[in-house]
């Protein structure tokens, strides 16, 4: 839920060399655990099934904790705390929506997205939306869509990857970039979904694990929250006010993309197709946001309590707020839990690189020929060839200027939402949808973001504080698909086959 | 149920998901309101920020209760939690948009925080964890999926998938006749 922000703020860190013993010995332990769950995984992957979504048989505490883990990235452990190091409480409004999330993409999403899977052997978000609407111009366009989201977030993730693996190995950057990218392409190429989910089930754990030791050591170091408090309040009021330093504009559009938004992010939606069983769906929004979390404590406890610390002299002034986390780790905490947590950012972003790899390789050779009429004989091997095309290509872009690949991953998370969330968590639930709505709201969302993204970035516009490129987005894209669809209603019944209309009415 | 402006009577189902779609439209609209509002040249008004912190409960308490209506059972017994949640996001915004800025070293701490924050942290963001997750579960079978909901569809995809069988089958029979 928190990638928009995510690699432009690990990106712009320059993470300090973390290269001490035990950091490298965890980290190293890290890895080949990774590796081991991949051999083990790519000898279960044996069709597109298997290869896309795991045979549709993962149950449902791996899935809430893979799913845990896709929905947080790096930002959450390194630029979030130093997000609300910088600007205060108003920071929280990304965090904030986990409360709801989860629970609301189970009622708008999960059921009709698992039982469409079971209906019609579904396997992408974009097949859901072509089923729904019997529509190839609408599952083409949203696999463009998500494609376009997927090459920013790639080559993100992919630089955040080489900034983490050179603070723990002292690498290079490049080097970096290479061998996470090698690691994930290992096991994304070999073992698929299947890998990728239970590589996700174990960082998931690390990350919650190192989360939670940071958090009681934090409170534990600070004298408790409330002593915590009493420091800031004393120097610097305002950070604990409602919306920290922020305007509350700028705080609700936080907490309107976050909350919204999160029911067109590809990652966490994709998931639904997985679980074995459909009626284990019943604990999944408990499980999920209980992880969620456990894995969110240090995004809070990290940036309230380093601002504690500096302000009452224990901890130096910082260099920059994205400072926060490597500096109380490295200064503060015992080493063996800057090891985990080093660790823990370093799964946090491969496992968001090999879910949206698999996403895009299933976009190549599944969405895309199936909008012109056509079929991949095997896709499976095309699916494994594709993975590695995007792998690599995430990691040439990545060398690239930092900030050009940070306006790449920015757009991303406003992307999804604008072009999915109507037409799909809306369209599932709503049979007077109509196709040309559907298209008509993800081309504006598409259009729209990357018109005003591109806007910002060129610097040809500036939003009003408070107003976002993303939020503009999808306020658009839900006007035009209510608008469209009305003004087509006569056409809704028609195009909605048996099948889908039973499992729209269940 | 084609669309929210039918103009046939609803069903009680109907009648549910019209208000939901209704309202997701309302809540949407205060949020563009709200944006465009902040395009003003003379700087965003107050009542901006009072749009989207009515606007965004609206509409996610809509947009669940589009997903979680069912038949003529509309939304049943979940009618409580998500009204509670709506007004738990609308009472967190605003207060801390009403409540007068009182931070300060001798604020009164609420586990730990100063009272606006500690209503924001702990209503808007732990209070629907005690209580949406937990209703989605109680409800599960009556109001999300049954095992005969999994099995209807089921049936009807192996309907579907021998009606298909047969249609490729006939060319190829008809083509080489025994």
């Amino acid at each position: 839920m928190i990638r928009m922000v995510n690699v432009s703020a690990l990106l712009q860190v320059a993470l300090p060399n973390a290269a001490r013993p035990a950091v490298v010995a965890v980290g190293i332990i890290y890895f080949a655990v990774v590796l081991g769950i991949s051999v083990w995984a790519a000898r279960r992957t044996r069709t597109a099934a298997d290869f896309f979504v795991a045979g549709k048989g993962i149950g449902l505490v791996a899935l809430s904790v893979a799913s845990v883990s896709v929905s947080v990235s790096g930002f959450a452990f390194i630029g979030g705390p130093g997000f609300i190091y910088a600007v205060g409480l108003g920071a929280m409004y990304i965090v904030l929506p986990a409360a709801v999330t989860n629970v609301m993409g189970a009622w708008v999403l999960a059921k009709r997205m698992r039982l469409l899977g079971e209906a019609r052997a579904l396997i992408t978000i974009p097949d859901a939306i072509g089923a729904r609407y019997r529509s190839r111009g609408a599952q083409g366009l949203s696999a463009v869509a998500i494609l376009v989201g997927i090459v920013g977030y790639m080559a993100t993730n992919a630089l955040a990857m080489g900034v983490v693996i050179n603070s723990i190995f002292g690498v290079g950057l490049g080097w970096g970039i290479w061998i996470g990218m090698g690691v994930t392409l290992a096991y994304s190429a070999s073992g698929g979904i299947l890998a990728g989910i239970y590589n996700d089930v174990f960082q998931g754990t690390l990350m919650a694990v190192a989360s939670v030791l940071v958090f009681l050591f934090v409170l534990k170091f600070g004298g408790g929250l409330g002593e915590i408090s009493r420091t800031i309040l004393a120097h610097d009021p305002t950070f604990l006010g409602p919306w920290g330093k922020l305007t509350p504009l700028a705080a609700l559009s936080f907490f309107f993309v976050f909350s919204m938004g999160s029911l067109g992010q590809p990652q966490a939606v994709h998931k639904y197709y997985m679980l074995r069983d459909p009626l284990q769906l019943k604990w999944y929004p408990l499980l999920k946001t209980l992880g969620l979390v456990l894995v969110l404590l240090l995004y809070f406890g990290v940036g309230v309590g380093v601002k504690a610390f500096v302000l009452s002299g224990r901890l130096a002034p910082l260099a920059s707020p994205d400072q926060a986390t490597p500096a109380l780790l490295l200064n503060v905490t015992p080493i063996i839990l800057a090891a985990l947590v080093f660790s823990g950012v370093a799964a946090a972003t491969m496992s968001a690189a090999n879910s949206f790899i698999n996403i895009g390789a299933a976009i190549v050779t599944h969405d895309l020929p199936v909008a012109f009429g056509r079929r991949v004989k095997n896709e499976l091997r095309w699916g494994r060839a594709v993975t590695v095309l995007i792998a690599i290509a995430a990691a040439i872009t990545a060398q690239r200027s930092g900030t050009m690949v940070a306006f790449l991953g920015i757009f991303g998370w406003g992307l999804f939402a604008s072009t999915l969330v109507p037409a799909l968590a809306v369209g599932l639930n709503w049979q007077g949808a109509t196709r040309a709505g559907a298209i008509a709201s993800i081309a504006t969302g598409l259009m729209v973001t990357l018109a005003l993204e591109t806007a910002a970035y060129r610097k040809v516009f500036t939003f009003p504080a408070g107003v976002t490129a993303s939020a503009v987005a999808m306020v658009s894209s839900f006007l035009v698909f209510f608008i469209v669809s009305w003004l087509t209603r006569r056409t809704a019944q028609a195009e909605i086959d048996p099948d889908v209309k039973l499992v729209m009415e269940l | 149920m084609t669309g929210p402006l039918v103009r046939t009577a609803p069903t009680g189902e109907d009648a549910t998901r019209r208000a939901a779609l209704i309202a997701l439209f309302i809540g949407i609209a205060a949020i563009a309101a709200g944006y465009a509002a902040a395009f003003s040249r003379l700087g965003t008004p107050v009542w901006a920020a009072w749009l989207l912190a009515l606007g965004i409960p609206i509409a996610l308490g809509a947009i669940m209760v589009l997903g979680a209506a069912r038949g003529r059972r509309g939304i049943g017994q979940l009618k409580v939690p998500f009204a509670f949640v709506v007004v738990v996001l609308v009472i967190g915004f605003g207060a801390a948009l009403a409540l007068p800025a009182t931070e300060g070293p001798l604020s009164t701490l609420w586990l730990g925080l100063p009272a606006r924050a500690a209503i924001v942290i702990y209503g808007v963001g732990l209070l629907p964890i005690v209580v949406l997750p937990i209703a989605y579960a109680l409800t599960f079978e009556t109001q999300t999926l049954s095992a005969k909901d999994v099995e209807r569809v089921r049936a009807l995809a192996r309907e579907n998938q021998a009606a298909a069988e047969n249609a490729t089958r006939e060319p190829k029979d008809n083509q080489h006749p025994r």
